[in-house]
Order: C-alpha cells, then structure tokens, then sequence
C-alpha cells in the first residue's frame, strides 16, 4: 500500500490527475485510462486541479460486483465540516458523471452510499469539493459489466408500475442534535435507454431521475444531479441533522416531467 | 427381494431418460437449443453451448488462436444516448475489447436489413482477403446472441475456421487488458435500415 500514494503523486505532476496503477494494466491501458479520465475532467472540472487524498473522500466498491447494474458506492468524508459536494464518476460508462451531490445547511456530509450501473470494468472516481473550492479526488477500479444495457424487468409496464413511490427507512439510536441516518427508496425504472424491451425487441426510450432534493424542514440537506448511471429503483443512504422543525421532504423529477414530492416524519419509518 | 430391484429398475430408467435429454441438448438439462436458423428472439439470455459448423471457444483457446492473427470480430452494441440527454453533461462512450478486434456493432442483429447483410458479408471478405479459410473469431458479451448470430451468419457463407467465444470482452478483461476500438467506420458509414 506505500507504493500507491508514491505512484499516485508522481502522476501527478502536472496537475493531471491519474488512477492508481492497476494490477492487471499494461503499461499502455494505464495511459489510456489516465487520458480518459483526464479528458473526463477537463469535462466537468475545466482546468480546476483534482488533489489525491486519502483523508477527505473515500470510495468503497465492490472489486467485483455481483449486478452490475447494482453496484453499491460508499463514500466517506471523515472531514465533513469542509465538504461541499461531491462527484462520482464511473469513467468508463458512456455517461461518465453518474451522480453530483451537493449538500445544505441540514446535511451530515460525512457519509453517501447508492447504488450505480457500471457498463464494463472500469475505474470508478470520488472527487469532493470543499468549502473553499478545492477539488480533491480518490480511485477504485471496479470488475462489472452489462449494467448500463441490462434489462430493467421481464416487461416495461412491470417496470413501471409504482413509479415515483417512496420509501424512508430511518437508522435507529440517534438522539437529539445529533445526526441521523435514513435511506431513501425511489421506485423509479430509470430507463437508461440502453435496455432493450425484451418482447418488442425495441429499445425502450429513456426516463430517468435527474433531480432530487431532500430538506429538513426549510433547510436543505443535499440536492442530486443524477442520470442513467443511477441504478433502477434509485437507492441513497444519506445523513443529516434533524435540527427544528421537520418534516423531512423528498422532491424528485425525471426527464419526461414527472414530478413527485413525500414528507417523512422523522419519529416513524414509512 | 422384488421390490429393491423393481426400485432399481425404476432408477436405471429414470437415469436412462436423464441421459437421453442430456445427450439431445448437447449437455447439461437446462441447456438453450441450437435455433434452425438465426435466432430472432430477445438478444440477451442464455445461449446454447454449441454453433454447428464453428469451434465454441473459451480464453486459453482464444490465447492460443492469437499467434495466428485471426480475425477478432467484436459484435457487441454501441452505446444509445438517451434522448433527453443533456448538452451540458459529458456523453463520452468508449468501447473497450480485445487489441485489434475489428468492431461492428449490432452485427448480429436478426433480421437484418438484405443490404446491411450484405455489407457484413462483403466487409467480412475484405477483411479476410476472400480466403475463407481465414481464422475468425467472433464475440461481444456473456449471454448475447449476436455473437452466435454473426458466427452462424459466417458458417452459412463457407467460413470454415469460425470460433465463437460466448465469454466475451468479459470472458477478456478477466485475464487481460482490453484496448479502446472505434466501430468498423465502413460498417458505420452506411445509414442502418
């Protein structure tokens, strides 16, 4: 493991930022890989510098994902006071940026988990943005494949029965002013337009969940750009600081107008 | 003592049927069926286990093929961007496949268009030199039948060294690297009908 944080800051010179060396990489596929992910940055981040950091992101992955278009993601930010947002960006997918998340007043920024596709084996990046703007930025490679393509149910009726619907499961033993753990489920099939209807043979057009915003009350806790990267039946775990007057609020909305909005009372678990 | 036996006949004949299904799904019960022609059905699911007329191949075949140059012939899909995609959101698919592989995707689709089978046919001849003897590998992911499909399409034609490796860029990327590939841009030139 000292070897990584060597490797990792030799890549770096430059300001480019570079995976981890990979095991199985050839010399040339680890170039290619950093060239990807460097072009995937410029993207998102313009000419902003990514910093490696072993402190304020981690990303834990499955090595092998058993679904692969279930892939959980956990992400942790031990400093959590100086985190502002974070991105996950799954490099190889065709949609790279699978999800921002930017967190209010109300949020307990310390930890995020949800769940992804991933479309082959690929490396899978944390960036977490701080308070005062700088940009730092972790790797996992992950070995999965077929997520982005694999059909959502036997039928898309089937799939799209519910949509919208949510559930809050809330973590119990936290107590007053302290912060506490839900996990959101959206019903939601998040088309990726990728899937093919398994009767028709046609592909099914896409409808996915960009936008969701969850408050406390009239204090933010985290707001997600999202896309078909995210997986079906969208999944968060997140926390927050359940501080005055609830009740916690889900909005959600998809890209063909769907809109849906639930209240949770935080003392009962729906 | 009559009825140990009758037990045992009973078992001999149970296996014996056992067998016999064994033997005419070419392998294990549960088995999918070689289809008559190209199989129409959903292109994903599980396949069978054999291609008449071609050589079913996993890795260390693959491996051993390679010195030999064959023709590695990627049929897997290409990324669809979804319609209401945003501009302001990076679309950047990439394909990543054996080193070399020559990749055109959707080729295994059936039906396809006569004019779209016919421009596979005749890429396929350029890319073997019309010698049909070429050794040509074709794939795209576990559980996908356009690799079947293309191999099927190939034997149909007279290629007579056709693999068919059912495990894939998976089945690849397990023990080896992949390397980016462009899509066949004659195979991608002409509009699909």
């Amino acid at each position: 493991m000292k070897i990584l944080p060597l490797a990792l800051s030799v890549a770096l010179i430059g300001a480019t930022p570079a995976p981890y060396v990979v095991a199985a990489d050839t010399t040339a596929t680890s170039d290619e890989r950093a060239a990807r992910w460097k072009a995937i940055a410029q993207y998102i981040f313009g000419d902003r510098k990514i910093e490696p950091t072993d402190t304020l992101i981690k990303l834990d992955a499955p090595e092998r994902a058993e679904d692969a278009a279930l892939m959980p993601v956990t992400l942790t930010m031990p400093e959590k006071d100086k985190i502002k947002s974070v991105y996950l960006v799954i490099d190889d997918n065709p949609s790279p940026l699978a999800a921002h998340v930017s967190f209010g007043p109300a949020a307990d920024p310390g930890s995020l988990q949800l769940r992804v596709r991933v479309d082959t084996y690929t490396n899978v990046h944390a960036v977490a943005e701080t308070r005062d703007g700088r940009l730092f930025g972790t790797v996992a490679f992950v070995k999965a494949s077929g997520g982005c393509s694999a059909p959502v149910a036997s039928s898309d009726d089937e799939a799209m029965q519910g949509i919208g619907e949510m559930r809050m499961k809330f973590a119990e033993g936290a107590g007053p002013g302290k912060s506490m753990q839900a996990t959101l489920m959206v019903r939601h099939p998040n088309f990726s337009g990728m899937q093919m209807n398994q009767l028709t043979r046609n592909y099914t057009p896409s409808r996915y969940i960009d936008k969701l915003s969850v408050s406390y009350g009239d204090r933010k806790i985290f707001d997600l750009d999202a896309d078909i990267s995210l997986s079906t039946n969208p999944v968060i775990t997140f926390s927050f600081v359940p501080e005055g007057k609830g009740p916690l609020k889900v909005i959600a909305s998809d890209t063909k107008n769907g809109r849906w909005e639930q209240s949770f009372d935080t003392t009962t678990t729906n | 003592m009559r009825a140990p036996i009758a037990t045992a006949g009973k078992a001999a004949i149970i296996l014996g049927i056992a067998l016999l299904f064994a033997v005419a799904s070419g392998g294990s019960t549960g088995d999918v069926p070689e289809p008559l022609g190209l199989w129409t059905g959903a292109m994903h699911g599980p396949t069978p286990k054999t291609l008449a007329g071609a050589a079913v191949v996993d890795f260390a075949a693959i491996e051993a093929l390679l010195p030999g140059k064959p023709l590695l012939l990627d049929v897997g899909p290409a990324a669809r961007k979804p319609e209401d995609f945003p501009s302001d959101r990076p679309w950047l698919p990439i394909h990543r496949s054996l080193p070399n592989a020559i990749w055109m995707p959707g080729a295994g689709a059936a039906p396809l268009a006569a004019a779209r089978e016919d421009l596979f046919y005749r890429r396929i001849g350029e890319l073997t030199h019309g010698d049909k003897a070429k050794p040509i590998v074709v794939f795209c992911r576990p559980d996908c039948w356009g690799g079947w499909n293309a191999g099927k399409r190939l034997v149909r034609k007279g290629y007579t060294s056709v693999s068919w490796f059912p495990a894939g860029i998976d089945g690849w990327q397990e023990r080896r690297e992949t390397a980016e590939v462009k899509p066949d841009a004659d195979w991608i030139a002409e509009p699909a009908r």
